[in-house]
């Protein structure tokens, strides 16, 4: 008898064909949702490269990422064509009186930057984060450390959870409703900041108390049979061992209060505004006064102005630079996250 | 049914309980005396050592539904080392919990019936403050549970919340403890290095110094060689000779040689009942109850 | 504090005396301190619940006045005589309906000629004069009943109008009395409307629309009475279509003649009305010069259908990467994989919705237009953003959350189960799709739940790309609806919400809307715990 040709041999038969073919299907769907979401990412690298990059030194775009956005003209004039932001042409239009009369094609905040727009994005981002992280770990060592299960608590999880499925559209409205004219903050930071940051908050509880219960029981017995109070033990026991990794996974909520758009469309963003944050006459104002922001600024720039070659510059380069950040910031959480887990292990 | 004895005659303050009293004049058992204060008043323990310190009557515990102890009624010595000995599930370590109320953090659970009190004073009654509770009554567990810090803190770590802060005193207690905990010699060069970085016995060693930096009376201690290999045990069985002197110590062990090795008096329990407690030697030589024989020759359990 | 005794040295009675174990510790309205901190904590955890308490009742507070106001934007629909118009307009617009359908059976015919038969498009033409001379005719009929339309949208507009000016007055007025000035608010002279005088003229109309009726209808039946011959049967049958479909309309005339005789402007719209007409209202049509109209249904719609395509696409990948990367992938490629889609998550909603207009959007309407693809339903299509451009963008968002959950729940299924099936013989395969996928199918189920919730809140990727035009699709053409632009319920509060007058009727509207959505949301979410819930039983 042949030696190959025993019991065991593999037979391929129609099943095993099956099994190959359906396996073979499902690693298509995986790989097919990745070269969409590359495919995106790609395009918008691509494209948005062009604006952000330049090919002489510095290499950067400095004009994009310092300035204001501005209307862009563009026109012939003796001959040459020219492109030209609206400060530019004013001061060409000084030079060359000829010009002012020369017909022009405009295009609204096509030339300039988007400084005011990242600007914006940090602080709500900053501010919104500083409210949900504390009202958040809050709320999840209340969870974890203090509660015993009982109908409150459960209606406090039921509340969560639900809360995390709410739209991001609705929590836009609630903000608008309450900040905005119940309470009279106007469109304002302060505005912004509550609403992302209870749209956030259930994120920040559910990464604060899956780190705060990771932290081993022993740590808290051990404290606790020595004499410690609650409070003590929650503060030099549990707390600074739970912090890096409410702090990591805090991040993806970053990711989201940075890239949402809906929530700050009426309590926060302003289509454009003249004056950064910090060029307010008194202190107070400064949480009383709007932000330009990247994400309304996209969708400003892509829905407002038409599509060509002068608007696209402005509008993949804002895409890309705000692709960059969120991109940034998810992979930073990422990669923070996999090392905090090697790193911990008690 | 309970039988409590013991072996030297104890002193003359020492009357039956009426519990155990009826118990112990049941017919056809040898008439033992039970070693119990007639009152807790703090005046009646002055007693030498030997003298009730923790006195557990009547005691019933439950997890949610499911009743974990049952009439327990037991009286620790003081300076002595008490074992708790029986099968996984008897109740042991619950017991032990009790003491310090270390069960109040486990949720569902409660004390139906009975008290427990130390120097008399009933430490389940609501005007007890369980944190000074704690200060006082020690423990030391299963799993060795440094913390994530350095040697030195992990020993000052109690008096601090205490409010210690003069370095000298910190340093001084740091090697009176370590030194307590006969691990002094081992580390003295090394106190900054992470406690997790001891090896297993150790840990435990380090946890027990941590427990005596505080100077309680009682030092609970939960199965604590149980993740340790038998030099590591010996060690340890060798620092709870030493610590005798000076401590009160319960110890909840799975292993009876280790009760029979290193403990004065012995309580054998079983689904939650206290089936014996008599002196160590008397359980292991001249068990009182058919059980408690079974068990310790190995029978079952 | 207490200097640590060493006991072994104290004596007995100082010893139970230093054991001081009862509470002396600072109270604060009978609060210890730990107590304070323990309901400091408590009350952080408290916002959950005070939120989502505050969400719904700002939606409300903001919409309630809605019914109130619709109820009255409806009975000034009514008392204007707008509404009696609108039952000749009507009619009117169904024979605009029908024409469209004659245009449209010329051009089938024109092409049947000129491609199939092959003749020249002269000769196409001349052979279907015939067909144009019905078509015409059926055309024109209906001129009278258009003329006394828009005479009479005259008189109701200028009744609504003086209405309109009536209770802007009435406005001014208050907002005089409230400041204080007496006598300016005095000389705002207020005529009231005399709505029985005002509706006289249209009233009157009645007996020239029922001429201008009998004449359109002899027009019709004599027109219809003479179908001209097609050259094809396929198309006779679509002219026997339209001949019933016109008789069918031919039929309903009376009931237009009836309801002008039996309107009322007197009737008082019930207080139900206003809540109907929004649940079920089939217009949703704002700053309109004759009536405006807030029914959610075409919105509601919209987010329904961009939804279910999404799902459509999300489903099957997101499950099957799921399965791929649980049960099939490598230990390197599961590590590679999954932070790929975590980064997908994180793709910002408004970055994907440009991209939609930018690239998606051009490049689905070039592939519709190749000719290999023609057998696609609703292809070739030429509106650039519609369902299916927001539905691709939208599965994308959808595809990291069901993957994540889905994976979730197939990662709980216990290992012995898989064990046990492998030890019988089974394969990969048959353990897969027969253990592991059946035991989490209610995970599996809640994932997709959860991704409808989150595609159905989705706002920027269908404010940009779905089209925004305020209609319920067609679907008499089956699935080629997926070509057509919407509008969403996401999509109309972000785009009307910054224009809209603070607490005008179309304000509260957007907030009705808005209370939908959450509403919509809280079920999703319902559903995905419950069914998540027995899943939980089922494994024990």
């Amino acid at each position: 008898m042949n030696a190959a040709d025993h019991v065991f041999r593999p037979r391929l038969n129609a099943a095993r064909r099956a099994e190959g073919l359906v396996f073979w299907l499902f690693r298509s769907a995986t790989y097919l949702i990745l070269a969409c979401g590359g495919a995106v990412f790609l395009n918008i690298v691509y494209k948005g490269a062009g604006t952000v990059f330049t090919t002489s030194a510095p290499f950067v775009n400095t004009t994009f990422l310092t300035e204001a956005p501005e209307s862009l003209y563009v026109f012939e004039f003796e001959g040459k064509k020219y492109e030209m932001g609206d400060r530019e042409f004013r001061a060409f239009k000084e030079t060359h009186p000829a010009a002012a009369k020369v017909k022009t094609e405009s295009y609204v905040y096509s030339a300039g930057g988007i400084w005011p727009c990242i600007v914006g994005t940090v602080l709500l981002v900053v501010g919104s984060m500083t409210i949900a992280l504390f009202l958040g770990v809050c709320a999840a060592i209340y969870l974890t450390e203090y509660a015993k299960d009982g109908a409150f608590i459960r209606f406090v999880r039921l509340a969560i959870l639900n809360l995390a499925g709410v739209p991001s559209i609705v929590f836009g409205l609630f903000g608008f409703g309450m900040f905005v004219i119940f309470f009279g903050w106007n469109v304002s930071l302060l505005a912004g900041w509550f609403t992302l940051a209870f749209m956030v908050l259930p994120v920040v509880i559910t990464a604060s108390e899956e780190s705060l219960k990771s932290v081993p029981k022993g740590f808290r017995e051990g404290s606790l049979a020595l004499g410690a109070t609650k409070w003590q033990t929650i503060r030099s026991n549990v707390l600074p061992y739970a912090l890096p990794g409410i702090l990591t996974s805090s991040i993806l909520g970053i990711a989201r209060v940075a890239g949402e758009t809906a929530p700050i469309m009426f309590t926060a963003a302003y289509v454009v505004r003249d004056k950064l944050p910090w060029d307010v006459e008194r202190a107070g104002d400064f949480f009383f006064q709007g932000v330009m922001a990247l994400p309304y600024h996209i969708y400003v720039v892509s829905s407002k102005i038409p599509q060509n070659d002068y608007t696209e510059r402005v509008q993949y380069g804002t895409a890309f630079v705000f692709l960059g950040i969120v991109a940034l910031i998810a992979t930073a959480s990422i990669l923070l996250r996999t090392r905090l887990r090697n790193r911990y292990k008690w | 049914m309970v039988t409590s004895r013991s072996a030297a005659m104890d002193s003359p303050a020492s009357a039956p309980v009426p519990g155990q009293a009826a118990s112990a004049a049941a017919p056809g058992r040898p008439l033992r005396t039970a070693v119990q204060p007639a009152s807790a008043a703090p005046a009646v323990a002055a007693a030498p050592a030997g003298a009730t310190l923790i006195d557990i009557r009547n005691l019933d515990f439950f997890y949610g539904e499911s009743q974990a102890l049952k009439d327990i009624s037991l009286a620790i010595e003081d300076h002595k080392v008490t074992a708790f000995i029986g099968p996984s599930g008897c109740g042991k370590s619950t017991l032990l919990r009790c003491l310090n109320r270390m069960n109040d953090l486990i949720e569902g659970t409660r004390v139906a019936r009975g008290t427990i009190k130390i120097h008399g004073v009933d430490i389940y009654q609501d005007d007890v403050d369980v944190i000074e509770l704690r200060k006082r009554v020690g423990m030391v567990f299963q799993k060795s549970n440094p913390f994530p810090k350095s040697i030195y803190e992990n020993i000052t770590y109690g008096l601090r919340l205490q409010g210690v802060k003069d370095k000298a005193r910190l340093d001084e207690i740091v090697e009176k403890a370590l030194r307590g905990a006969a691990l002094w010699d081992e580390v003295k060069d090394r106190l900054d290095a992470s406690g997790l970085g001891l090896s297993g016995g150790q840990q435990q060693r380090l946890c027990i110094a941590r427990a005596i930096a505080v100077e309680p009376e009682v030092i609970l201690m939960d199965e604590p060689c149980s993740a340790l290999d038998p030099v590591a045990t010996a060690k340890i069985e060798e620092l709870i000779q030493e610590l005798r002197t000076r401590y009160t110590i319960v110890i909840v062990t799975h292993n009876m040689q280790q009760a029979a090795r290193c403990s004065d008096r012995t309580a054998f329990f079983y689904l939650g009942k206290l089936i014996e407690y008599a002196d160590t030697r008397d359980i292991f030589t001249n068990p009182g109850n058919p059980q408690t024989e079974a068990y310790v020759s190995g029978r079952f359990g | 504090m207490n200097a640590p005794v060493p006991p072994a040295a104290a004596s007995g009675p100082d010893r139970a005396a230093a054991f001081a174990i009862r509470k002396k510790r600072v109270k604060l309205l009978g609060l210890t301190v730990d107590d304070c901190i323990k309901s400091f904590f408590g009350g952080n955890a408290l916002v959950s619940i005070v939120v989502l308490t505050l969400i719904t009742y700002f939606l409300v507070r903001e919409g309630a006045g809605f019914f109130g106001q619709n109820r009255q934007n409806l009975q000034v629909y009514r008392q204007a005589g707008l509404e009696y118009v609108d039952f000749i307009r009507v009619q009117a617009d169904d024979h605009t309906a029908l024409t469209r359908y004659l245009s449209d059976l010329r051009l089938r015919s024109l092409r049947h000629l000129t491609e199939t038969k092959g003749r020249s498009l002269d000769d196409a033409n001349a052979a279907l004069a015939p067909f144009d001379e019905f078509a015409g005719k059926f055309g024109d009929a209906v001129e009278p009943v258009r003329g006394i339309v828009s005479e009479l949208t005259e008189v109701a507009t200028a009744i609504k109008t003086k209405f309109i000016v009536n209770e802007d007055k009435k406005e001014e007025r208050r907002q005089l009395l409230a400041e204080g000035k007496k006598t300016e608010a005095d000389a705002v002279a207020i005529t009231p409307v005399d709505f029985a005088a005002e509706l006289k003229p249209l009233l009157g109309a009645l007996p020239a629309y029922k001429d201008a009726n009998r004449e359109f209808t002899a027009k019709l039946t004599a027109v219809l009475a003479a179908p001209p011959a097609l050259p094809a049967p396929e198309l006779e049958q679509r002219l026997q279509r339209f001949t019933a479909l016109a008789r069918d309309y031919l039929a309903t005339f009376p009931a237009v003649e009836r309801n002008l005789e039996a309107w009322d402007f007197r009737q008082p719209v019930p207080a139900t009305q206003s809540f109907t007409a929004f649940i079920f209202g089939r217009q949703w049509l704002t700053a309109s010069f004759w009536q405006d109209w807030y029914g959610i249904i075409p919105l509601f719609v919209g987010s329904l259908l961009v939804s279910l395509v999404a799902l459509t696409l999300a489903v099957p990948l997101g499950v099957g990467a799921a399965i791929y990367i649980n049960q099939i992938a490598s230990l390197r490629e599961q590590k590679l994989v999954k932070p790929a889609i975590e980064f997908i998550a994180a793709i910002p909603s408004v970055v994907l919705g440009f991209f939609g207009i930018a690239v998606l959007g051009q490049a689905l309407r070039l592939l519709s237009q190749q000719s290999w693809l023609s057998w696609v339903p609703g292809f070739p299509y030429s509106e650039r953003l519609n369902i299916l451009t927001a539905g691709c963008l939208l599965a994308l968002i959808a595809v990291p959350t069901i993957f994540t959950l889905a994976e979730d729940a197939l990662n709980n299924v216990p290992r012995a189960f898989k064990e046990a099936s492998f030890a019988l013989g089974a394969s990969r395969l048959q353990t897969t799709l027969k253990i592991i996928v059946p035991a989490s199918l209610s995970g599996i189920i809640s994932a997709v739940l959860l991704g409808l919730g989150r595609v159905i809140g989705e706002t920027m990727v269908v404010l940009l790309c779905a089209g925004n035009r305020i209609a319920i699709p067609d679907f008499t053409q089956g699935l080629a609806f997926v070509t057509e632009p919407v509008h969403t319920m996401t999509g109309i509060i972000a785009q009307e919400m910054g224009e809209v007058v603070r607490g005008s009727i179309h304000y509260r509207a957007l907030f009705m809307v808005g209370l939908v959505l959450f509403v919509v949301s809280l079920l999703i979410n319902f559903a995905a715990q419950k069914i998540v819930r027995r899943y939980r039983i089922s494994i024990g």
